[in-house]
């Protein structure tokens, strides 16, 4: 069996630092802009990511487009006796969003997987052009629906930025309260899809009752499951209204205890543990190099997190843990997620507790890049989620984004190789990859 | 030590009582319905001009494209009930306040009693839909206590919910799943964008509904449909639907 050297070459010029750890993410970098291919190169060409021979990355770029199905990682070439592609997709009930995996494989075990999205973009992002912005943002919230509120607040962060507009202080403190919520629903969500894959029927069952909990919730407080329409420009149609708080607050604490000792049976349980461990490990240089965010970044005993390395109102006032894991595997992924569900259950009793009065002066805005050009970064629960808006007079003249599952499509391809394919939900579940924020 | 059993008995019954008694205000969010007036006549104009989908007309509101975001309700619109949780003909959608759901045709599976298996095709959704059909089989609302399965593969299919607005790359694929299909079969469009484009409507590359490509036999509006709204679909096709008689 051969495979091409470039991505097992050890460069020492890629040594982690944490300028470079960082600097995949600075305003020009490449990454920040997944589509821009020019720049993307540019960072290839600095040495932070490891450098594919320029006919493959040309081949890669050639075949991307924005609709036709094309591959999210560079390809690579295995060769070697009996090895044959199986692709798997893109309709299949494993994975409920519609995408293919293409795996190189002799029988049992993984050489190669290689994900191939493309097949559900709904060209969203260059629709965008010319709408005001509440009706981009309404857009923008069903790009990858349960995620909304992290692309919502990085979206409008963006636009405030490029037109410098303040924002009222309780409209900040709603958009943190709403993604907290929603990365609760989506850590939960995802223990859940793990336990289902190991077979713990009651745990997952339990799991995904609690989500389906935590989705009731947020359609009572802020009248849609989704949090859609909770965060709009200019008076939002869902608001967040004093009942709703008190609602909040007394359902947060029997939730919270609910998980805990939910996540207590689960780590009794030795077969569920021995499943996910050394399952897709992702090697910390790897993910430093290829731009991991998140909890994947995080699992690799990383600790970056938006919230703290880019504070905004409100998170500058609050207590915030951060949690990281050193192994780098499914375990240490769905440790970090847990370790954030508390923490975020800490967030929102915080911001509960110490909810601004109305009124005083709006927030500034970040400076913006460029004039009429911001960029917002949230962190969304699958990690660092960067928009880049270009608007004028309230309307959108461009947007981009790089989502979380952009940047770590390749982390889940690489810890794939020599995993055999019963370790494919548990790996990629661990992920929380979204083919809705990848297609857009 | 805390024990699996011992919660969960501790936690007593969670599952809905649905469709033995009424979905409850908790199982039914107030997307589950459709903005209307709160009295016959034309439309307010506000609320025409404001609806960012053009799902408001001067008559009615059509319901398949109306994507719940709730602009309308500040210019006179309201939640109106009953709640028709799921439509059988596309008219059905755009019909006047009052007016009721046309007599239902014959439930397409109700040769198979109570064990119906179900497939998720995804033509290009937000990931919501697709999320609130796995729903259905969380324990507060156990789809497998009604007989109904999710299924790997759609050979072993009898009802395929299609979420997503349909674009040109997955026409095909959805083609063949409703081919592999043994009958008798039936299709489920779930929300706003299979039935027609929702909050996509109009993007280059992509298909405003599911018309031309396979036959529609339920519709669920939404946006997303609640997942009692998918359970309704469900029982309706396979003729086990009180309501429905």
């Amino acid at each position: 069996m051969t495979r091409s050297a470039w991505r097992e070459e050890p460069a020492d010029r890629f040594a982690l630092t944490p300028d470079r750890a960082l600097a995949y993410v600075a305003p020009e970098g490449a990454f920040a802009l997944y589509n821009d291919f020019a720049a993307r190169d540019s960072v290839l060409a600095t040495g932070l990511a490891p450098v594919p021979p320029a006919e493959v990355v040309a081949a890669w770029r050639d075949q991307g487009g924005e609709r036709r199905p094309h591959r999210l990682v560079p390809p690579d070439t295995v060769e070697g006796y009996g090895t044959f592609t199986f692709p798997y997709g893109p309709i299949s009930m494993g994975v409920p969003e519609s995408g293919r995996f293409d795996v190189v494989t002799y029988g049992e075990r993984v050489l190669e997987l290689t994900p191939i999205g493309g097949y559900k973009a709904r060209r969203t992002l260059p629709s965008l052009a010319g709408r005001p912005l509440a009706d981009a943002a309404l857009r923008i919230e069903r790009l990858a629906g349960n995620v909304a509120a992290a692309h919502v607040a990085a979206f409008l962060a963006a636009a405030e930025s490029a037109q410098g507009t303040g924002v009222p202080t309780r409209e900040l403190w709603t958009r943190a309260l709403a993604q907290e919520l929603q990365r609760i629903y989506n850590h939960v969500h995802v223990l859940g899809r793990i336990a289902e894959a190991a077979s713990q029927n009651v745990g997952s069952a339990e799991t995904h009752a609690l989500a389906e909990q935590i989705l009731r919730l947020q359609g009572h407080v802020f009248g849609h499951r989704w949090l859609f329409g909770a965060l709009l420009p200019g008076g939002p149609p869902r608001r967040l209204d004093l009942d709703g708080r008190r609602a909040l607050a007394a359902a947060l604490a029997p939730r919270s205890k609910e998980f805990e000792e939910l996540w207590e049976l689960f780590l009794d349980s030795r077969t569920f543990v021995d499943r996910i461990q050394g399952t897709c490990p992702v090697a910390r240089e790897l993910a430093v190099r290829w731009g991991a965010v998140g909890p994947t970044l995080r699992a690799c005993g990383v600790p970056w997190d938006d919230r703290l390395r880019v504070p905004v109102v409100p998170y500058t006032d609050l207590f915030l843990a951060l949690p990281h894991e050193r192994d780098g595997d499914a375990l240490a992924r769905v440790l970090v997620r847990v370790q954030e569900v508390r923490s975020s259950f800490l967030l929102l009793e915080q911001l509960l507790d110490r909810w601004p009065a109305d009124g005083g002066a709006p927030e500034e805005a970040a400076p913006p890049v460029a004039p009429g050009r911001g960029l917002g970064r949230v962190e969304a629960p699958s990690g660092d989620l960067v928009y880049d808006v270009r608007a004028r007079d309230g309307r959108i003249e461009a947007v981009a984004a790089r989502t979380p599952s952009d940047a770590n499509w390749p982390l889940f391809s690489f810890g794939m190789r020599d995993a055999v394919f019963t370790d494919f939900h548990f790996a990629f579940e661990s992920f929380g990859l979204v083919f809705a924020e990848t297609d857009r | 030590m805390p024990s699996w059993i011992g919660q969960a008995a501790h936690r007593g019954i969670l599952t809905s009582r649905y469709p033995r008694a009424p979905a409850t205000e908790a199982e039914v969010p107030m997307t589950a319905r459709a903005p209307g007036p709160p009295a016959a006549g034309p439309l307010p104009a506000a609320a025409i001009s404001v609806c960012p989908v053009g799902a408001i007309g001067e008559r009615a509101v059509d319901q398949g494209r109306c994507i719940r975001c709730a602009r309308c309700l500040a210019h006179g619109l309201q939640p109106v009930g009953p709640v028709e949780l799921t439509v059988a003909r596309a008219e059905a959608l755009v019909a006047p306040p009052g007016a009721r759901d046309p007599p239902a045709p014959a439930p397409p599976l109700a040769s198979l009693g109570r064990s119906i298996h179900v497939f998720l095709v995804d033509v290009g959704s937000c990931n919501a839909c697709n999320l609130e059909v796995l729903g259905i089989a969380n324990p507060l609302y156990d789809a497998a206590r009604l007989g109904i399965f999710f299924t790997n593969s759609p050979r072993h299919a009898d009802v395929l919910l299609v979420v997503g607005v349909p674009t040109e790359e997955m026409v095909e694929p959805l083609r063949r799943a409703y081919e592999a299909m043994p009958a008798p079969k039936s299709v489920i469009a779930i929300g706003a964008c299979p039935i027609s484009g929702g909050a996509f409507r109009g993007n280059p590359g992509l298909r405003p509904s599911l018309d031309g490509l396979v036959p529609v036999d339920r519709f669920v509006p939404g946006c997303p449909p609640a997942p009692i709204q998918i359970l309704d679909a469900l029982l309706t096709v396979s003729g086990r639907n009180r309501r429905e008689g």
